[in-house]
């Protein structure tokens, strides 16, 4: 690690360009508002490239989601400066077990009959169908090998990212995160065969059905697998 | 020792109480001693079908308050001779009225002296039907091919599937139109089984005679040239064992003689 990461940086803010556009650097050891109002200070340098994309370096302290939400709102109101992402080497324990939670999988084998709940913290996969008024649930990615006709919902924590795939794909309803799509007639990107598909949230904030060989182009980070020949 | 089967379907109208009157009776027919019980508590039907109505005098209800004895309740119906019986659902009272635990028992005592006790169960998930099924070895499904009826079927074999006692549902598509089929109007019989994923058990065909000899107190399946008493025949030898090939739906093509027949027979 360099030493941007430690408290040894007498900088208590610190601006440096990248690559991947600017990244502004926050001090760990530095106290709160020394931060804010040094942050406040650096980004009001009219010498600053104008609407650049900014990563912010929080290291090894975490902060609380209004404070991240203060942090943004200093730059955004003294700059025109976009905050694209924060980065930060530290969760709380409970992040960490919502994530291990989010990243395991569950596997159902049966058919989720009309009336039935399956609910999973991670990824759920379903081996059978589900039929009609049968709904299944994941924090993570649903994956069905069998016929979905019934309601799916992937990303239920709040993951947009996540999708849903199922060898037969004729839900009538698909959830991600919070979007709900109902699979009526109207929709254009249904398809005779809906054979081998999965939808995904598109940045649109539509859910979107395509080819399931188009996921690992759609959601290349789905893959965890290392390695090969 | 006998097994208790429970006739069901979720749906309203698609046949139990039909059913169960016929598969009691075939059943019968084969020589098996059989106990039907009516479950529709408030709204009984299963004498009426058998024309048995006036010869109750006590019913269910009477039996677990202990105002009767079993043998005082069961209607016997004099067309086999101490083949079949009837346990009659009481009108005056509501599913409510029983628990559980009580049809359990009383099933169970029974089951000694029968080879066979078929439980006609009303409509619905509630009350009513968990007295049904609770004490039944094995369940019946009945549903048509609208697809109503087998969503309502789905749902109640996920319940059906949850019960520990009882063994993997089995499926009767009841009310088969052929014509309807062919012409892919309704669901046919491959698409419903795929759907619900359980054996199926037999097919009936629908049948203007079913209507009117229920109406007659007279199961349909006592009349051996009939199609629906055919498929009701089938199901009770596959029930008892047999392995009896699913009957085939399309009507034989008229002949020559059946098409001279059928000029000088109309009108």
């Amino acid at each position: 690690m360099k030493a941007q990461v430690t408290g040894f940086l007498k900088n208590i803010v610190n601006i440096k360009g990248t690559n991947k556009g600017l990244l502004i650097q926050l001090n760990d050891m530095a106290s709160y508002t020394e931060i804010l109002d040094e942050l406040k200070k650096k980004v009001s340098d009219p010498a600053l490239e104008g609407d650049a994309e900014v990563q912010i370096q929080l290291a090894k302290r975490h902060y609380s989601k209004a404070q991240l939400e203060e942090i943004k709102k200093v730059i955004h109101d003294n700059s025109k400066m976009k905050v694209i992402g924060t980065k930060c080497d530290v969760v709380t324990v409970e992040e960490c077990n919502r994530m291990i939670a989010e990243r395991q999988s569950e596997t159902y084998v049966g058919i989720v009959r009309s009336g039935q709940v399956i609910k999973a913290k991670g990824d759920l996969v379903v081996i059978g169908d589900v039929n009609q008024n049968g709904r299944i649930e994941a924090g993570g990615n649903v994956y069905v090998l069998g016929r979905l006709k019934g309601f799916a919902h992937a990303g239920a924590s709040g993951n947009k990212e996540a999708v849903i795939a199922a060898s037969w794909l004729e839900a009538t309803h698909l959830k991600i995160a919070d979007e709900l799509e109902t699979m009526t007639d109207e929709l254009d990107s249904l398809s005779e065969q809906p054979e081998m598909e999965c939808a995904y949230l598109h940045t649109s904030g539509k859910i979107i059905i395509d080819r399931l060989q188009e996921l690992r182009f759609l959601r290349p980070q789905i893959s965890t697998f290392k390695g090969g020949s | 020792m006998g097994e208790a089967i429970v006739i069901t379907s979720g749906k309203g109208g698609v046949g139990k109480t039909t059913s169960t009157a016929n598969l009691g009776t075939a059943l019968a027919l084969q020589g098996k001693k059989v106990c039907l019980i009516d479950t529709d508590i408030g709204l009984r039907n299963l004498d009426v079908i058998l024309g048995l109505e006036n010869r109750i005098i006590y019913d269910l209800i009477d039996v677990l308050e202990g105002r009767c004895k079993i043998h005082q309740a069961l209607v016997k119906d004099k067309r086999f001779e101490d083949k079949l019986f009837l346990l009659p659902a009481a009108q005056t009272a509501d599913k409510n009225d029983v628990n559980p635990e009580q049809m359990k028992e009383l099933i169970e005592g029974m089951k000694a002296d029968y080879d066979f006790i078929i439980i006609d169960c009303p409509a619905g998930i509630e009350q009513g039907y968990k007295n049904a099924v609770a004490g039944a070895d094995r369940a019946i499904v009945i549903t048509t091919p609208e697809i109503s009826a087998v969503r309502d079927a789905d749902r109640i074999i996920g319940l059906l599937e949850l019960e520990e006692n009882l063994e993997a549902p089995k499926l009767i598509i009841n009310r088969i139109r052929s014509h309807l089929m062919e012409a892919g109007d309704a669901l046919d019989v491959n698409e419903i089984t795929t759907h619900l994923s359980i054996d199926l058990l037999g097919i009936v065909p629908d049948d203007e005679r079913v209507i009117s000899s229920s109406n007659k107190g007279e199961p349909v399946v006592m009349d051996p040239s009939n199609p629906a008493a055919l498929g009701y025949r089938n199901i009770a030898r596959r029930l008892l064992g047999e392995s009896v090939p699913l009957m085939t739906m399309d009507k034989p093509k008229p002949g020559m003689f059946g098409k001279l027949k059928s000029i000088f027979s109309s009108k």
